[in-house]
């Protein structure tokens, strides 16, 4: 397969420290930078507040094409360290909606819900976003991951860098997440 | 003699004692609670509608905070309130057992806003167990830091998030005939803000697109860019440690923060002139607004802004320093000044669990300050956090929040109080930006792109939702002006070659050392107490200034600010039907305090089966 070397991308990692499955992403963030990635490819945590997140990506001179969003959200009929591969596709929820999520974005609360969103509402999304999403199971704090998802990771950061690399191929399944929709679906 | 109702009094040498005539001197009544509730309960059956309240569906994804109230709609009166927070937190037991020098980089977690004030009360809670002394430069960075830390966060209460509540869209949902009003109410501080009609204002105040809601979020990043110059990244810094900060300064770093710092030279000015004009025209549309979120100026304040020359750390010396602050520290009771002294604060303090869902705990190890000022067993050096998580009863217990106390008095916290104090206690240095003459706080700001002008806040007649807010938008440009005078020290103290930013330190391995950090966070009082055993923190605690607003009833039945705020608002809000009701006014009332959590509120229309479910998010800072 080709490396798709025009595309911009940032693979980011969304999540809360010392949340067990929950922090997969932020667990898995060194590991993530160590890999050898070509030029195009930017990799770093997403937890900062996506407000400063779209200020960031609103100074970038060139956008970012592709996004890849590493989280754990728990989700019903998935075994932990079960990996979903989500496309956003965009649309937003009602205005009381959004003004919650910047409430909350504003404020420190990390969600990738969230991120996408307020991401969406200030337009600084490229043509793909992707959300690999690992189901972390019941939460728990803690720093050490449930020997279920250690299993998954050689899975999950494949299944991340096969994005970041070449994006959504045929193969790989994938479900669509809609922002109109995201925070009454399961 | 600032206590009235602890049993401390002073000899004529000012030296504390504890009143030898009285049996038990920190006992104190418990009411029963039941009894209030249970007078509502039978209010209501007369009237043919009980209701139970449904407290769960907090939608969002970290709701911390809930509020229940019952409302008579009728007669536009609230009967019943209960502040509640949801979670635990549990960061006084992370940190026990640990390595002090973790303890400003765990504890800054606990908010994701205000997390540099965390760390730089930790840092100064272990100078003053361990006798640390910063040099000038990193305590005049710390100041600047902080002062930025603000400059971030008062807009964005203002007008993100509170804003809203008096935009175009609220105020025609709610209040329509202010719509018409403010359309023909000409705005007084045009030549300021550039706005002809107060409607104008409201329209930029609308969520998500109003200019003036957008350009907050554009400051909020100008001051987070000044911020990182010195705290390495935002919200949670890296470079405050115990003994100054760990990044060098130059004068490269000043002027990168002075590039950002004088954007908020303007945007001060222009602040104050929007609130004032907006809530001038509520207050005058309608003197009733005056008793939204009405309660007694009873606030308590930590000061902050340390000054070089006297700052020493030390608990004996903690008076002459936190007197010497650009903000006062004190409490204020009534309106009135009863102390400014640190070591007065500090013993006054008490935390009540009866209400919450925690042990009370055994013992009263520390019976007196270093300075023999007597110290509660209900004080933070004596506490203990124990969790007893168990059902929720309005009669019982029903907040993972602590009801904190300052001579038995439950007390509010916000940036307010630290501009109340200083302009009433009149104590803070002279400056050259900054005057206090005791019923106001004079700031000059100097020209940028507007011309230079002098601000002039006022202590109100009415301590109100409106006036928490409008001090709020004065407190932009007294800390901008803080941190030019502190600018201005550190360009000096570079010149003259003091460029050492931190003192080092031991951490001992055997003894007890005990201090207690004493800041302010955005919205006002933050202290933690500690205590080191062994080269180990044996007991931290914290209170913020949620800790003190969302309060639960105290053991004799006080309400806690929140409570009390909002059991004094009157219901103006306009609807046909109850289902209509919005509880404008009542989240007015909660969300002039900035709450410190994503905060839920439930209110139950009295007569209906009407439960009106609304967000009151700010920071998602954390109680215990």
């Amino acid at each position: 397969m080709l490396v798709e070397l025009s595309k911009k991308t940032f693979v980011g990692t969304v999540g809360y420290h010392i949340l067990g499955n929950h922090s997969i992403g932020p667990v898995l963030l060194p590991q993530l930078k160590a890999i050898d990635f070509p030029n195009h490819i930017f990799v770093d945590e997403l937890n900062w507040g996506p407000v400063a997140v779209v200020q960031q990506f609103q100074a970038e001179a060139v956008p970012y094409q592709r996004v890849i969003l590493l989280c754990a959200i728990e989700r019903p009929d998935r075994g932990i360290g079960d990996i979903t591969v989500f496309q956003w596709k965009g649309g937003l929820p009602d205005t009381d909606q959004i003004q919650a999520c910047m409430g909350d974005a504003a404020t420190g609360v990390i969600s990738v819900e969230n991120l996408l969103v307020i991401g969406e509402y200030f337009e600084v999304w490229g043509e793909e976003v992707f959300l690999v999403d690992v189901e972390p199971g019941p939460e728990q704090a803690g720093e050490q991951l449930s020997p279920a998802m250690e299993k998954k990771i050689p899975e999950i950061l494949d299944q991340v860098t096969r994005l970041a690399l070449y994006g959504l191929d045929n193969s790989q399944e994938s479900s669509l997440l809609f922002g109109n929709t995201i925070f009454t679906d399961g | 003699m600032c206590f009235k109702n602890l049993p401390i009094a002073f000899d004529e040498d000012g030296n504390a004692y504890l009143k030898e005539d009285v049996a038990n001197p920190y006992e104190y009544k418990v009411v029963d609670l039941g009894v209030e509730q249970d007078k509502l309960k039978s209010l209501m059956e007369k009237n043919g509608f009980i209701r139970s309240v449904d407290y769960d569906p907090v939608t969002r994804v970290a709701g911390a905070l809930a509020f229940h109230s019952v409302v008579d709609l009728q007669e536009g009166k609230v009967l019943s309130t209960n502040s509640m927070a949801t979670l635990f937190r549990g960061y006084e037991i992370i940190l026990k057992g640990r390595d002090p020098r973790d303890a400003a980089y765990i504890s800054s977690r606990a908010c994701g806003v205000c997390g540099g004030v965390h760390a730089t009360t930790s840092a100064l809670a272990i100078e003053m167990a361990l006798g640390i002394k910063p040099p000038p430069l990193g305590i005049v960075m710390r100041n600047i830091l902080l002062a930025i830390e603000y400059l971030y966060d008062h807009p964005l209460h203002l007008f993100l998030l509170s804003g809203p509540d008096y935009s175009e869209e609220l105020v025609a949902a709610t209040n329509p005939a202010l719509i018409v009003k403010a359309g023909k109410t000409k705005a007084r501080n045009k030549a300021v803000h550039g706005y002809d009609t107060i409607l104008d204002i409201m329209k930029d105040l609308n969520p998500l697109k109003g200019k003036l809601y957008l350009e907050a979020l554009s400051m909020t990043r100008v001051a987070r860019e000044a911020y990182v110059q010195i705290g390495g990244k935002y919200p949670h810094p890296q470079s405050v440690v115990p003994g100054g900060i760990s990044v060098t300064v130059n004068i490269t770093t000043l002027n990168e923060v002075y590039s950002r710092l004088i954007k908020f030279f303007d945007y001060g000015q222009k602040t104050t002139g929007i609130w004032d004009d907006i809530f001038d025209f509520f207050l005058e549309a309608n003197p009733a607004y005056a008793q939204c979120g009405v309660r007694p100026a009873t606030m308590a304040d930590t000061g902050v802004w340390d000054r070089p020359e006297f700052y020493d750390g030390t608990f004996e010396n903690c008076d002459v320093w936190g007197n010497a602050r650009w903000s006062t520290p004190g409490i204020l009771v009534d309106g009135e000044v009863v102390t400014t002294n640190l070591s007065e604060l500090n013993a006054g303090l008490e935390e009540f669990v009866e209400h919450s869902y925690y042990e009370k705990w055994e013992g009263h190890r520390f019976k007196t300050d270093a300075k023999g000022l007597p110290l509660s067993p209900n004080h933070p050096w004596n506490k203990d956090t124990v969790p007893k998580p168990g059902k929720q009863s309005w009669k019982d217990r029903y907040s993972w929040d602590t009801c904190p106390t300052w001579d038995r008095m439950p007390m509010e916290a916000g940036a307010y109080s630290r501009m109340y104090l200083t302009a009433k206690a009149q104590k803070a240095p002279a400056s050259q930006f900054l005057e206090n003459t005791g019923h106001s706080m004079k700031i000059k700001v100097p020209k940028h792109n507007l011309p230079e002008a002098e601000l002039e806040w006022k202590i109100p007649t009415h301590w109100n939702a409106f006036e928490r807010n409008r001090a709020r938008a004065y407190c932009i440009p007294y800390s901008a002006m803080v941190a030019m005078e502190n600018w201005l020290l550190a360009q000096q103290l570079i010149r003259n070659g003091e460029t050492k930013v931190s003192t080092p330190y031991e951490i001992p391995k055997t003894g007890t050392h005990i201090g207690f950090g004493a800041w302010g966070a955005g919205r006002g009082f933050l202290t933690h107490h500690l205590i080191v055993e062994k080269g180990v923190i044996q007991n931290y605690q914290i209170i913020t200034p949620s800790t003190l607003n969302a309060a639960p009833r105290a053991p004799w039945g006080a309400p806690g600010p929140y409570e009390e705020a909002v059991l004094n608002t009157p219901i103006l809000e306009k609807f046909d039907q109850p289902e209509d009701y919005k509880g404008i006014d009542i989240l007015r009332a909660i969300r002039s305090f900035d709450p410190c959590m994503p905060c839920t509120t439930h209110i139950m229309a009295k007569d209906t089966d009407h439960v009106v479910s609304r967000e009151v998010t700010t920071c998602a800072c954390g109680i215990e």
